[in-house]
């Protein structure tokens, strides 16, 4: 109701804005004031318009400044003239002594506003264009204090009053409630104690999410009860601040605790709010759940005690819950926020001009519930959810929310396994899905994403179509495209992906950095402006370095500004940043370690910072990756820890499965399958029990498993395992995996001695790996395949040596050193199983292969893998004669050999 | 235990004395109340004291025998100190700026009150000073919640008083000089900080040393969110704390346990105005309008100048659609005192009857204006609104009511249906779910989520049966549910079941005398299901029963019965068929 009722943009007037409007005197003194011109210089005289201009549009805290700090502030800028400025402002306060001088001094304040058609000004007088933003400041102010009724004048003098001595009354009410706390010491501090500690944790419950099980409560009850004792010590010590105030919590409010409010702050203009609440959400964004949840909850519950018609209040808390996993709370507060404001307050995404409808914009409520259901892992809700929005979105012709929400659904559809839409969207009857009912999922995600593409395109929602383009993209890598409507044996089908077109599709994504400016929010932007120009005056002060000279400060701070001035929003720069992850990905695929590498680099080092912490943490893990496989453990568990140490504290960390991933493969190398095993469940662990849920992490458990029956020479449940596993990607169109699936199929047949039943799964994956241009992959299929054929017999040495060469350029170039490896063995094999070489005359060619081979595999601790090669090159010094070479070649065999089947004894002596 | 008569009329006269002494009128008024409550003793009292008390019928029950006439006896343990009249300790001097300070806090000035007593030190002078800077303080701050009123609602007004009132109280509190009325006042003034579990504390520490004091028992009671929170308190047995347990148990929802409370202190304030209306309350929330209707009737005869707890009597006679009695009852109140958010909201009540919506919106608002934390007020508020068809203000009068007291479930209910309007039956789901949780034996709320699901955009019919099995359960007075569960069953072809619901919606209809569509529809659909499972018997007492209305099913009868002939005699239409004459 007050929501609807309530006059957009209204404005009061407050004794921080008195304070500008004196300063703003001083900058642009009116004709009839004889106010000497303080300025020495032009530039002196724009600084202090800078700073006003900043003044009054900064948005890094929700409260006004106090006079203490607008002192200190002016110290800064004032340079020289600080002095005269303080002394002015101070002297000008102290001369309001009744509500009537407030009076006449915004009747002053008229003067310093030229008139919109005055053509006679006089030459020296600076005039205060009333249309520029300075000038409207002061006509809202005057409009805002003309509104006023006289008690409103009055508890504007009585605020005045506090303002000015704000340091004293603060002191007062710390005091006070230092002293509730202390008088309750005997009979209720144990309860209060108990009461604080049960809601601590609580607290903490929520923050830690996902690991609730890491809690142990009475060790939690014994920290919380510490941490009280400290903060009433500190506070006896006169200091109100709690220690772990992080730059969110508001520098400026009082105790935290406190519900009263503190007299003496002053909410700052609706824009600026807005601004700065926008740039919390950035940061809950950036910094996930490694930002503590409770210091942006007690500013919310400033907020809203304040201003409890802010309904944003409770969308940032939404987005705060959200991203510390706490799904009621999240669920209460979209909720919440959407029952108030109808959606229409402070969405961007919203252009103006189509304002508020009589119906108010439920639609996108649907959209971020269907989205928050997404994030939580419940596919068939948020698709629920989802149609639901598109048909509200369509029966009012929303087309932005549209867009969004087809996006939304393209990619939930891509992300989760659903294995068919019928039972879903078959129900709905909007035109968009029901046109596509006998379609399959992928075909769903293409018209959807198209859909989504054409109407953002239409209606320039620049950021919608950059990260469409990325979708596409990834659409594009992972599916085979053909036509849609023409099925059937006689359609002529490229069945290929096209890479060209990714690259295409991720160019037109990064696109958006050229264009960024026309859907920018200009409030952000401007605001964040203006309240990093006020930080930048508080560096050099907080440093030590007050030697430099005046110039050069200037003209760094000049280009700070500059600077800024160039720096793009946030969300853009994540989306471009998603793009070259979403490239490293893709070279990933395409088997191209060195690109994929790159690309990753560059993320890392230019969007590393700006970006949500989730995708950093997805660079940090494809870094690690390639260590592992390039450059052997050692190294890469060294660069876990440092990641581990980053991310760990994020909700959802990939940080734990990477170091399962790392574990089991390091475990099975080294033969230790009794952990490889246990780290293969507790993976399998991580993955929510819901059906079509985290299905990439139920896949590589799954495989994993595989893998280690396969280690175990458990070769028909292996084979079993697999072919489930083969079964659950064909279901969910896991195409990709399939490839890898069918490899291994192979793999086991060839370990079991089955080689002609081996061939046709070796045969089926280098063709998968074909049309998805997996050329990794496919090279690796391909010695598979060579290892099948010399399998049959050695008269086949020859067809497997050939297929090995055609294969060596991209094992060599871009495989991992297990794949080398592998590849160096099955050479030498190859040779010695050819009757036809001898390796007398080119002993060579076998020896240098198995060299390297055991070398890679040192790094790798591949106990079984290097014990061959070594067993291979003892036998040909052998037949070579070169015993000393042999016997050096036999110990190191025997090392292999007694480590890989006794992995404990070292697990022990690692230990 | 039952508490002798006369020494509840004895210790609330003492009490009343206390009470008003320290100008705490509300809590005066209500142990007035409650004295007069008290059954008389016929022996005291001639019939012309009693004009007073109660209808005719009543009377009779006043002098009931069976009272054992006890001698007044001081009270039981601890109340004793504080039955009889406190010491009066101070000079005169001291009694005459008492006297001056309480003629000006009766005269509404407290400052000037608190003034008066500013150097006096003995317990009662530092109450009265106190509490009269409360009252102050929040005088001011009402006025200053209109005066600050900004573009966000800013509604940080706040009792000024407060921070030095708890200095002082926490300070007497430490050196022990404080009385059950400082430690009432200490708790009021914690609970406005914010302060619960202390609030709590301190208002335990009263009730139990004083427990006459309503207004600390009832700020108490806003302090008992849940269930756990009530049993956790330490409270000393008395009388007065089945009041509070009773009003308690019913603010949580649990109206038997509320009501059985209720009766037991009717044997003791036989004719308690008070224990009378929260009675009727607690029977309006389960739903006995007839008798609630009675109660309030009565109540009104004996106190016709009572505002308190009338809006629930006007939303009985808006379920009664009642107009005249509500545009009476309107009429009465509005003369009465029309400045009471109940009477605002009888009238709200008696327009929105009419049909007139736009005046109720009006009415509702200024109820809110006098009192913003007016529940029922938001909720019917969103009622009119929904009725305007401007849903976004219902959403946000009932999500405020919500946000009050997140309990109310018919707010949630009506938000799932603003949202169900809006074209948003699933996001309507939530609210649905929210509001059974709290009402899970309401059949209207089941059927209204049914139909939900029914939605074609939605279209879960296994879930809709779901919610329409429960509401059978429920008692489902309207029949909605039986009906639509047969036809759910019959549209997803389960024969078998839906002959089950329609024969029992037929039994119902039959045991309260219903006609009309449904029963035939009932009646044919079960005589043709009869008749193809070849139970020629049913199907025929089924087909004579359409027989006997009108209209197009006469025909469909007369053929199913004809059919129903041919098969019993042998001759199966089909073979008649296959050999034709």
């Amino acid at each position: 109701m007050a929501g609807l009722t309530r006059t957009a943009g209204a404005y009061s007037v407050t004794p921080h804005k008195i304070s500008v409007c004196i300063l703003l005197q001083l900058y642009a003194p009116s004709a009839q004031m004889s106010l000497p011109f303080p300025f020495a210089s032009v530039s002196q005289h724009n600084r202090l318009g800078l700073y006003l201009l900043s003044l009054t549009k900064s948005c890094d805290d929700i409260f006004e400044p106090k006079l203490e700090d607008l002192v200190n502030q002016l110290r800064e800028v004032g340079e020289d003239m600080d002095a005269w400025l303080i002394d002015h402002l101070t002297n000008r306060f102290s001369s309001l002594t009744s509500p009537d001088d407030l009076l006449n001094f915004f009747t002053d304040m008229r003067g310093i506003l030229g008139s919109l058609d005055s053509g006679a000004v006089q030459d020296d007088q600076i005039i205060l264009d009333p249309s520029s933003n300075l000038g409207m400041f002061v006509r809202r102010c005057i409009l805002a204090f003309n509104l006023l009724s006289f008690e409103g004048v009055c508890h504007l003098f009585s605020s005045l009053e506090v303002y000015c001595h704000s340091s004293s009354a603060q002191y007062d009410a710390s005091n006070d409630n230092l002293e509730s706390l202390i008088q309750h010491d005997q009979m209720d501090m144990e309860k209060y104690i108990m009461d604080k500690a049960t809601e601590e944790i609580e607290l903490h419950k929520n923050a830690s999410g996902s690991v609730p099980f890491h809690l142990h409560t009475p060790k939690a009850l014994f920290k919380v009860t510490e941490g009280l004792l400290v903060t009433r010590k500190e506070k006896s010590r006169g200091n109100t601040k709690k220690t772990e105030a992080t730059p969110l919590a508001c520098s400026s409010s009082s105790t935290v605790d406190d519900t009263l409010v503190d007299e003496s702050l002053f909410l700052r203009t609706n824009y600026q709010i807005q601004g700065f609440l926008m740039e919390q959400a950035n940061a809950i964004e950036t910094h996930g759940s490694s930002l503590s949840s409770s210091s942006i909850e007690s500013f919310l519950q400033k907020l809203q005690n304040l201003a409890p018609e802010l309904h944003r209040v409770h969308f940032l808390r939404y987005l705060n819950k959200l991203h510390s996993d706490d799904y009621f709370a999240a669920l209460e507060n979209l909720l919440r926020y959407f029952d108030y404001s109808a959606g229409t307050e402070g969405f961007d995404l919203v252009p103006p001009s189509t304002g508020c409808s009589m119906n108010g914009r439920y639609e996108v409520a649907l959209l971020c519930l269907g989205m928050m259901h997404f994030r939580f892992g419940h596919p068939n809700l948020a698709l629920e959810v989802l149609t639901e929005a598109v048909r509200v979105s369509q029966q009012i012709s929303n087309d932005t929310c549209l867009a969004y929400t087809l996006a939304a659904m393209s990619n939930l559809l891509s992300e989760m396994g659903i294995a068919s839409t019928t039972n879903v969207l078959g129900s709905s009857y909007s035109p968009v899905t029901s046109t596509a009912s006998s379609l399959s999922v992928q075909q769903r995600v293409y018209i959807l994403l198209k859909e989504s593409l054409r109407r953002a395109d239409s209606l320039k929602l620049r950021r919608l179509v950059a990260s469409n383009h990325l979708a596409m993209a990834k659409f594009e890598l992972m599916h085979v495209q053909r036509p849609l409507l023409s099925f059937g044996p006689k359609a002529s089908i490229r069945h290929k992906t096209c890479p060209v077109s990714v690259c295409k599709e991720i160019r037109l994504g990064a696109h958006l950095i050229s264009d960024f400016s026309a859907e920018s929010s200009t409030m952000t932007v401007d605001g964040s402006l203006s309240s990093v120009w006020l930080k930048d005056l508080q560096k050099p002060w907080s440093q030590p370095v007050f030697s430099q000279e005046s110039g050069s400060r200037k003209s760094s701070t000049f280009f700070q500004f500059c600077d800024h001035s160039v720096s793009i929003p946030g969300s853009v720069s994540q989306i471009i940043g998603a793009s070259y992850l979403l490239r490293a990905t893709s070279w990933e695929l395409y088997g191209s370690a060195p690109m994929a590498r790159m690309s990753t680099l560059v993320y890392a080092t230019l969007f590393g910072d700006t970006s949500s912490s989730s995708d950093a943490e997805l660079a940090y893990l494809k870094l690690i990756q390639h260590l592992a496989l390039y450059k052997g453990y050692k190294d890469a568990f060294a660069a876990l820890k440092i990641a581990e140490e980053k991310f760990l504290t994020l909700s959802k960390s990939k940080i734990l499965l990477l170091k399962l991933q790392l574990l089991h493969e390091h475990a099975l190398h080294r033969g230790n399958l009794k952990l490889a095993q246990r780290m293969c469940n507790e993976l399998g662990g991580l993955a929510s029990t819901t059906m079509g849920v985290d299905m990439e992490l139920k896949v590589e458990a799954s495989l994993r498993e595989a893998r280690t029956l396969l280690a175990a020479k458990q070769y028909s449940q292996a084979a079993n395992v697999a072919h489930s596993l083969f079964c659950t990607c064909h279901k969910f169109n896991l195409q990709i995996e399939k490839a890898s699936v069918l490899l291994l199929l192979a793999e086991i047949h060839k370990k079991s001695g089955n080689a002609v039943l081996g061939l046709p799964y070796a045969l089926a994956s280098i063709s998968f790996c074909q049309s998805f241009n997996l050329d990794l992959l496919k090279a690796s299929a391909t010695l598979t395949l060579a290892e099948l054929w010399l399998g049959l017999g050695s008269n086949h040495a020859k067809r497997a040596l050939d297929l090995l060469h055609g294969a060596f350029p991209m094992i060599l170039g871009h495989g991992g050193l297990e794949l080398r490896a592998r590849a160096y063995i099955f050479e030498a094999n190859c040779y010695l199983s050819n009757p036809c070489f001898s390796v007398s005359t080119d002993s060579d060619t076998v020896l240098d292969s198995l060299r390297q081979a055991s070398d890679e595999l040192q790094h790798l601790e591949y106990h079984e893998l290097a014990a061959e090669a070594l067993y291979l090159m003892a036998m040909v010094y052998d037949k070579l004669g070169r015993f000393e070479e042999r016997e050096e070649a036999a110990t190191l065999f025997k090392k292999h050999i007694t480590a890989l089947e006794n992995p404990q004894d070292e697990e022990l002596n690692m230990a | 235990m039952m508490v002798s008569k006369e020494s509840c009329r004895n210790e609330i006269r003492a009490a009343i004395g206390q009470l008003s002494e320290r100008c705490l009128h509300s809590a005066a008024k209500w142990a007035g109340e409650q004295l007069v409550g008290i059954e008389q003793d016929p022996s005291n009292f001639t019939p012309s004291n009693t004009r007073f008390q109660r209808g005719s019928s009543s009377i009779r029950r006043r002098f009931s025998t069976n009272e054992s006439i006890s001698t007044p006896q001081p009270s039981v343990g601890f109340s004793q100190a504080a039955a009889t009249p406190l010491r009066e300790e101070d000079e005169v001097i001291d009694a005459d700026l008492y006297f001056l300070a309480k003629s000006y806090f009766n005269c509404r000035e407290y400052r000037r009150a608190s003034h008066v007593l500013r150097d006096q030190m003995s317990n009662k002078s530092v109450f009265l000073r106190c509490y009269a800077l409360y009252l102050a303080g929040e005088k001011r701050k009402e006025e200053e919640m209109i005066e600050l009123e900004g573009s966000l609602g800013k509604s940080d007004a706040i009792n000024r008083e407060l921070i030095s009132l708890e200095r002082e109280l926490s300070a007497l509190k430490r050196t022990g000089a404080i009385d059950s009325f400082g430690l009432y006042l200490y708790g009021v003034v914690l609970k406005e900080k914010g302060n619960e579990t202390l609030a709590r504390a301190s208002l335990v520490e009263s009730v139990n040393s004083y427990p006459w004091n309503w207004n600390a028992w009832s700020e108490l009671q806003s302090l008992c969110t849940s269930i756990e929170i009530l049993n956790s308190l330490n409270l000393s047995n008395h009388w007065m704390k089945e009041f509070f347990l009773a009003s308690t148990y019913q603010e949580l929802r649990m109206h038997t346990e509320s009501l059985a409370k209720y009766e037991y202190l009717q044997g003791i304030f036989s004719f308690s105005n008070y224990i009378q209306a929260q009675t009727a309350k607690a029977q309006y929330s389960l739903r006995e309008f007839d008798q609630v209707e009675m109660m309030f009737e009565d109540l009104l005869r004996n106190d016709p100048y009572r505002v308190e707890d009338m809006d629930l009597y006007s939303n009985v006679l808006y379920a009664k659609e009642a107009c005249a009695a509500l545009s009476y009852l309107a009429h009465k109140v509005f003369l009465t005192d029309k400045y009471r958010p109940e009477s605002c909201c009888i009238i709200g009540n008696y327009y929105s009857l009419k049909g007139q919506h736009e005046k109720a919106v009006m009415y509702f608002r200024r109820a809110l204006k006098l009192n913003k934390k007016y529940l029922s007020a938001w909720t019917l508020m969103g009622h009119e609104y929904v009725e305007m068809k401007n849903t976004p203000a219902a959403i946000d009068a009932y999500r405020r009511a919500v946000d009050i007291n997140p309990c109310d479930y018919r707010a949630w209910y009506g938000l799932g249906q603003a949202y169900e309007m809006t074209g948003m039956p699933f996001y309507a789901l939530h609210y649905f779910r929210k509001s059974i949780f709290f009402l899970p034996n309401d059949s209207r709320l089941w059927i209204a989520m049914a139909k939900c699901y029914q939605t074609e955009q939605i279209y879960m019919l296994e879930e809709a049966i779901k919610c329409y099995k429960r509401a059978v359960n429920c008692n489902d007075t309207e029949g909605i549910a039986l009906n639509q569960l047969a036809k759910l069953h019959q549209k997803l072809g389960r024969d078998e079941e839906a002959a089950v619901y329609f024969e029992k919606d037929l039994e119902r209809m039959d045991s309260e005398g219903l006609q009309g569509p449904n029963m035939l529809e009932a009646l044919v659909f079960l005589a043709t299901h009869f008749k193809t499972h070849k139970k020629f018997e049913e199907a025929e007492v089924y087909c004579t029963r359409i027989l006997d209305h009108s209209g197009p099913e006469r025909e469909k009868a007369k053929s199913l019965l004809r059919g129903i002939r041919m098969e019993k005699t042998g001759f199966p239409s089909m073979d008649m068929e296959h050999f034709p004459l």
